[in-house]
Parts: structure tokens; C-alpha cells; sequence
């Protein structure tokens, strides 16, 4: 069974990297700072005995490699321990991984609704007032930064016009401009990528002989091109996805979206070491995995490539 | 609890489905910053104060105008010159949660406070003066003091002196009491959804004022740019935490207003008065105070809500002294002082400051400018918050010029006083004389506030005279209120009482 054990193999590889990444996490974050200090710095009067009283606490005081020993342990059997400042770590990251796994999903799946469609338009249609259009419309998209657009969709929608919510996870109409934001800078380079891959695919001689053989235009484009031109868009989504999750950092806190970005801005703020180590982990994890999903998704997509 | 994919979505899905409740008079505030903890033993957040001010109640109250009043306690004496002090408690108050509010519950607060669960937290520390309490009768406790605390009274009404309910955490425990708050209040914790608000509902039973609104929304709302869209989209009918570069914006809408008033927070720049920094020699110190035109700075930067300070405290704060004057607008005396000292005219010197604060961003930029006028090329270093807090300041290894702002919220001079210029502090890594010590702990001791208050002129003068610091100004309190709101007061320290703001059709 190769995807047994290439999944095997891949699995090995992940842990690996999950363990560098969490001995850095912790060992770093501890050098920017001592919360002790950050919870006490509005009381007059901190002693040093105040100090130590709050380490103990905070189970500080104890050596690094048991206190690193704890968390590591914490996220194999779920008991992820107690944030510094606001108690149980597992039900506040479930909620912020949540809201930013919805935010990020629909994002991609309205930036594919778009740049696919177009992008094959483009392609087909090369050279054309549409591709120039289509073009034109991409770049602009490349080139705001993603914030801004957030600030004037709220001003547009929220402030002006007061269609949608300007902030928040309320319902389904909190999701619409965060997820446009978003959506939005995906698109122009998805569409970019569907674009080129579709005109090099469809000059391939294989499609010169599925036409030969007769068949529907739509049976050509959407059977044979996207499907040999999607390899190059998957490797892209896959390594668009730790961007994807930078990106998310700020548009979440545009739109103060309760999710990983803004828990980990706040946590930051507060050398909250439990959270901090909790998310970034998550994230790891999730690259990792994501990564392994996509060399999944080749084989799918094209047989003849063998996993290694 | 374990993770997992499936929760994680559901919770996701969920969360996005909810419906906003639909409901008339419920009254929503949006602040910056998410109290993240309901007890009040493990916070220092003022953001925390406007949300649980509505919460709970302390054995007195301090009202709009900073006087204290009668809260759970009805009346008190302090006896024993200090030693003691006496609180008669009201009758037939109740928990939310049903349970009664009787002498049992104050020594429950305070042994807890003073105990194992306050210890891993930041209030503890505020209230050591405190020996223990007793309970004389069911309805009168006597606070016995380790040491006389002038200021005690004060901090009784705020943060950790909140008072508790004993059955209730002996039941569902601390973890739990963390996120699901029991006061008595005139309002009562209904909800909270971490990073985004919390939901409280009316006291109907409050003794002190029943509340005009059905309900309390408080939304945490990060970005200021963000919160403000939330005000002008008619989604919050007040804002808190409003940005001096807003107030323009704020001002020219015509269905919003602008309510200020004077706040807790002194904005200065603190000097190192250690060689080999040329801040060492006074005439440099005085020469810097003479270089600001602080007026000029809140015009500028503040909107003009803020008062130009010559001591760390504003108006409000006890010790402030009315007489006292400072160093005026004076660049050419500045220029002279700083020939006499031998700093010659492009001589280098460093402002470190705290970065992510926009407005004292601009005010550092605009500082270098005042400086130059004088002959000194002053550079600037922004540094994070935790870096700054923890590894600049009390290791001594500030530039010659470093900011110091701070919130005394017991509108105390002592406070800030003590932490500036006492030998050890954090905030006196340079240290300053004898006579400053001997004053601080003078006052410290004394529980005649006409003496103390003395005291602290004197303390205000003294450092005045050494110039340890360019005191800047007292920033304003702003907060911004939609059409339709009637009753709204704002507080000086920022703890929003709620009650009597009620929402006219709008």
C-alpha cells in the first residue's frame, strides 16, 4: 500500500517539524518577557515577593523542559491547560479555530467561484477585450493591500449604505465582507495561474486530439484542460496556504473576527504563553497537513505521479 | 475538553448561524479591549472596570465626581487612628444567583482576596494593608489593618474589593466563576463570547437605581477604525476608548456627540538623571521642560481634550496643588540653560517610547520638533510594549529620555508618587534623594488627609524643582454617543455605571 506508507512517511516528517517548531515557540517566547510583570504592571507597589508569588502561580518558576514537557503532552491527549489570564486553553481556541477554518474556507471557495470561470475565459478567449479586462481587474487586485480594501468595504457597506455588519461573527452577513476581502486578493493571483496554466494545456497535442475525436467543446475545456491545468493551481493553494493564514492576521483584525489572528495578537500583548504556543502549533499543524493533503490530491489528479 | 475537526466546524457553523437576538432597549457599548475574566481578583484591566462596574458592587461606590458613597455598606468609621476600620452593611440585598449579601459574604471576599486564589493574581498586592476582616454581627464587619492605608477607602470601591458571593464559588468553583460571574449589581452576567462581548441583563431587584435599559451589550472591538463604523453604522450606541484623531470625524456627524471628561492618565517624558547621560546635570532637565509648548501638543495631538500638567496628576487627583507653577514655554531661556551646561547645539539624546500608541507616536514626533528648536537633535526609539515594561525601564537601561504615563486609579497622588520617586520601584530605576523617601513614607503613614495632602504638594514641588520628569498633560477621558441616548455620565476613571442611561425612540 504506497499511500499507506507514504502517509506514514509524511506523518513522521510532520512530527519532526511539530517538534522543532514548539521547542522554538516556547523556548522563544519566553525570552520577550515575563508575564508576571505584564500582570502586574498597573499595581503601584510590586514586590519582588509579588513577582514570585505570581510565577509560582503561573507554574513559571518550574524548570523550561517541564513546563515545555507539559504542553507537548497537552497536545497529543487534548489537555491543552489553562490560559495565563482567562481559564480552559481548548474551548478558546476551538472557537477562534472555527471562526478563522470558516473565514479561510469561504474565502477560497469564493476566490475559485471566480477565478476559474475567468480564468478560463481569458485563456479561451486570449488577446480579447474581456482577457485584457480580466487582466487589468487582476493586477488591481494585486495590488491593494488587503486591509485597506477591509476599511472601504466597512465604510461602503456598513458606514454608507448599511447593508452588512461593519464588525463581528453575528450570522451569515458578518462572513460576506471579510470573506470578499480575502476572497478577493486570492483571486487575483488564482485567476492569474488559471490563465497561463489553461493556454499552455490548450495548446498541448492531447487536446488537439480530443477535438480530433469530436467531442463537446465543454467536455474538452472543463474534462481534459482544467483538469491537467489544476495540478499547477493546487501546488499554488497549498503553498498560498501559510500566506492565507499570515493574511488572515490582519483582515481579522479589520473586521474583529474572533478567530487565530486576533487570539494571537492578544495573547502576544499579553505574553499569554499558553494560548501563543496553542495557536501557533495549530497553525503548524495545519500547514503540515495541508501540504500532505495536496500531494494527495496530485495523485488524484494525475495517476501517473507516483508518491515518493 | 478534547479538539477536534468536527467540533471546530460546528462551532464555526454555529457561531454564524445565531441569529442577533432581537430585543427592544438593549444598550450597546463597544470598547477596545476584552476583560477576558470575570473575577475580580485576576484582573488590572480598565476595561474590565466599565463592564463589571455593572456587575458587582464594592462596600462603597465612587461616583462621577470622584466622592465616595455609600455602596453595600451603608455607613463606616475609621477607628483606632487608622487601625480599624468599621462598616455598618445594607439589609436585605441578594446575589444574583439568590444568595444573600450579609457579613459572611464581605470576609469571604476579602479572605479569598487575601488568600491562595488572590495570590496568583494581580489584585492581591493592592490591598496588603488589609490584616483581616471580622464579623462583629450579620450586618456590621470590622477591617482590621496591618498599617493605616489612607487610601484604602477608595480602593474598596473598585476591582479586587468587589464583593463576592461565598455559596455560589464554593459551588461551581473558581474556573467556572471565571467566565460566569455572580454579583449584585444592577446588572446580571447573561452571556460572554471570548474576543467579541458579553450580554447582561437588568437587575430588576437592584436596590440602588433599577435599571432604564432591559439589557447591556458590551462589544470588544480591537481597531479603532472598526469600532467607529460600528458607531456610524448604528450598531453601538456608545463608544468607548475613541481615538483624539477620530474626534473631528466624531464631532462634524450630526447624530453623534462627543462626551468628555478630565481622566486618570498623565502623559510625560522621564529623565535619566545618572551619568553619563547629559539629563545628569538640572540645567539640562530645566532646559527640556522650557522646550514644550504642551498646549501646543494637545491642541495638535488631542483634539484639545487634555490640560497641560506641571506635576504627574491632574486636576482631580488628591495632592494636586492649584498654586503650584511650572516650567513655562521658554525656548530661549531653554537655549541659555543648555549653553550654561556645557551641551553644546546639535548634541544627540534618545526618546524611548512605548510603539502601538498612535497618538504618543505622534506626540514623540512632534517632541523632537520642540527639541531641535532648542539646539538638540533628539532621536526616537519605539519599543514594544513587554520589552519596555520588562527589560528598559527597571533594568536602568533607558535612553536620557523615556515615557512614563500612568493611570493612578485611586486619583491619589500616592500612587503615582510613590512608584516615580521611591528608592526600589520599578518606575525609579535612577533613584532621587532622601528627603523624597522620608516624604513618601511620611504621608504613607499618616491618616490625616489635610496633613497627607500637604505632604504631596510638597512631594509635587520637590520633584518639580529636580525636574525628573517633563510632565505633559492629563488626557481626557472621550467617549462618543449616538442620537437617542438620554442619561449618559461619563466617569472619570472609566467605570461605566449603566443604570440610569436609558435609549429614546429613535
Amino acid at each position: 500500500m504506497p499511500v499507506i506508507g507514504f502517509i506514514a512517511k509524511r506523518g513522521l516528517q510532520a512530527l519532526f517539524v511539530l517538534f522543532v517548531v514548539t521547542l522554538f515557540i516556547s523556548f522563544a517566547i519566553r525570552l520577550t518577557g515575563d508575564p508576571a510583570v505584564m500582570m502586574l504592571r498597573e499595581s503601584a507597589n510590586v514586590s519582588a515577593d509579588d513577582l514570585a508569588r505570581v510565577r509560582e502561580g503561573l507554574g513559571l518558576d518550574r524548570p523550561f523542559l517541564v513546563q515545555y514537557w507539559d504542553f507537548v503532552s497537552g497536545l497529543f491527549t487534548g489537555d491543552l491547560g489553562n490560559s495565563f489570564f482567562r481559564g480552559p486553553i481548548a474551548p478558546i481556541v476551538t472557537g477562534a479555530l472555527g471562526a478563522t477554518l470558516l473565514l479561510a474556507m469561504t474565502s477560497l471557495i469564493v476566490s475559485l467561484l471566480i477565478s476559474i470561470p475567468l480564468g478560463i475565459y481569458a485563456a479561451r478567449h486570449r488577446g480579447s477585450f474581456g482577457d485584457q479586462v480580466i487582466r487589468v481587474l487582476s493586477l488591481a487586485g494585486l495590488s491593494f493591500p488587503n486591509f485597506w480594501l477591509g476599511i472601504m468595504l466597512i465604510l461602503i457597506f456598513s458606514v454608507t449604505l448599511r447593508w452588512l455588519p461593519a464588525s463581528g461573527l453575528t450570522g451569515p452577513a458578518s462572513l460576506i465582507m471579510p470573506a470578499v476581502t480575502i476572497g478577493v486578493i486570492l483571486t487575483a493571483t488564482n485567476l492569474r495561474i488559471v490563465r497561463t496554466t489553461m493556454l499552455e494545456v490548450l495548446s498541448a497535442q492531447f487536446i488537439m486530439v480530443a477535438r480530433a475525436k469530436g467531442l463537446s467543446e465543454r467536455s474538452v475545456i472543463y474534462k481534459h484542460a482544467l483538469r491537467n491545468s489544476s495540478i499547477a493551481l493546487v501546488t499554488y493553494l497549498g503553498l498560498q496556504f501559510g500566506t492565507l493564514m499570515g493574511g488572515l492576521v490582519v483582515v481579522e483584525l479589520v473586521f474583529n473576527w474572533p478567530g487565530m489572528g486576533t487570539l494571537a495578537v492578544e495573547a502576544i500583548s499579553q505574553r499569554d504563553y499558553p494560548i501563543l504556543q496553542t495557536v501557533i502549533s495549530i497553525l503548524a499543524i495545519m500547514i503540515v497537513l495541508v501540504n500532505l493533503i495536496v500531494d494527495l490530491v496530485y495523485m488524484a489528479l494525475d495517476p501517473r505521479i507516483r508518491l515518493e | 475538553m478534547r479538539l477536534n475537526l468536527s467540533t471546530v466546524f460546528a462551532a464555526g457553523i454555529c457561531a454564524s448561524l445565531a441569529a442577533p437576538a432581537a430585543a427592544q432597549d438593549i444598550l450597546t457599548v463597544a470598547q477596545r479591549q476584552d476583560p477576558q475574566n470575570w473575577d475580580p481578583v485576576d484582573t488590572f484591566l480598565v476595561a474590565w472596570g466599565s463592564v463589571a462596574s455593572n456587575i458587582y458592587d464594592g462596600l462603597v461606590r465612587r461616583d462621577e465626581n470622584l466622592d465616595l458613597q455609600p455602596g453595600l455598606a451603608e455607613s463606616w468609621e475609621v477607628l483606632d487612628e487608622g487601625m480599624r476600620l468599621r462598616f455598618k452593611l445594607r439589609e436585605g440585598v441578594s446575589f444574583h444567583n439568590g444568595e444573600p449579601f450579609d457579613a459572611e459574604a464581605v470576609k469571604y471576599t476579602f479572605d479569598r482576596l487575601l488568600g491562595e486564589v488572590g495570590g496568583t493574581g494581580p489584585q492581591q498586592s493592592n490591598y496588603t494593608t488589609i490584616d483581616h476582616v471580622e464579623i462583629i454581627d450579620d450586618y456590621t464587619v470590622d477591617f482590621h489593618m496591618a498599617q493605616p492605608d489612607p487610601v484604602m477607602l477608595t480602593k474598596l470601591a473598585g476591582y479586587g474589593a468587589m464583593i463576592v458571593p461565598p455559596d455560589y464559588i464554593e459551588e461551581v468553583g473558581e474556573e467556572e466563576f471565571d467566565m460566569n460571574p455572580v454579583g449584585t449589581g444592577p446588572f446580571k452576567f447573561e452571556s460572554y463570547t471570548q474576543g467579541a462581548q458579553v450580554e447582561l441583563s437588568a437587575n430588576e431587584d437592584y436596590f440602588d437605581g433599577v435599571p432604564e435599559v432591559d439589557g447591556l451589550v458590551f462589544r470588544f472591538i480591537r481597531e479603532d477604525a472598526t469600532r467607529l463604523a460600528e458607531l456610524q453604522s448604528g450598531a453601538v450606541d456608545i463608544m468607548a476608548d475613541v481615538a483624539f484623531s477620530a474626534v473631528p470625524t466624531i464631532d462634524s456627524a450630526g447624530n453623534l456627540e462627543i462626551v468628555s471628561v478630565p481622566g486618570p492618565t498623565i502623559y510625560s517624558l522621564a529623565l535619566k538623571t545618572v551619568e553619563p547621560a547629559a539629563t545628569a546635570d538640572l540645567r539640562v532637565r530645566k532646559a527640556l521642560n522650557m522646550a514644550i509648548d504642551k498646549q501646543a501638543l494637545i491642541d495638535a495631538f488631542l483634539a484639545g481634550r487634555g490640560q497641560p500638567i506641571d506635576s504627574l496628576q491632574g486636576e482631580l487627583s488628591f495632592g494636586y496643588d492649584p498654586e503650584m507653577e511650572g516650567y513655562a514655554y521658554d525656548p530661549e531661556a531653554a537655549r541659555a540653560l543648555l549653553e550654561e551646561a556645557g551641551v553644546p547645539q546639535g548634541a544627540e539624546m534618545t526618546i524611548d517610547y512605548r510603539a502601538g500608541n498612535s497618538t504618543f507616536n505622534e506626540v514623540a514626533q512632534a517632541l523632537t520638533g520642540f527639541f531641535a528648536n532648542v539646539g538638540l537633535k533628539v532621536g526616537l526609539n519605539p519599543i514594544e510594549d513587554g520589552v519596555f515594561l520588562n527589560e528598559i525601564v527597571p533594568q536602568g537601561r533607558t535612553n536620557e529620555m523615556y515615557q512614563f504615563s500612568w493611570g493612578g486609579w485611586t486619583f491619589d497622588f500616592d500612587n503615582t508618587a510613590y512608584l516615580s520617586y521611591h528608592e526600589g520601584e520599578k518606575w525609579n530605576p535612577y533613584g532621587t534623594s532622601e528627603e523624597m523617601n522620608a516624604l513618601l513614607e511620611e504621608q504613607r503613614n499618616s491618616t490625616d488627609q489635610a496633613e497627607r495632602e500637604e505632604i504631596l504638594q510638597e512631594i509635587a514641588r520637590l520633584a518639580h524643582e529636580e525636574a525628573y520628569h517633563i510632565p505633559l498633560y492629563n488626557e481626557e477621558t472621550v467617549y462618543a454617543v449616538a442620537d437617542g441616548v438620554e442619561g449618559f455620565v461619563p466617569a472619570p476613571d472609566k467605570r461605566l455605571r449603566l443604570n440610569s442611561v436609558s435609549l429614546s425612540d429613535q
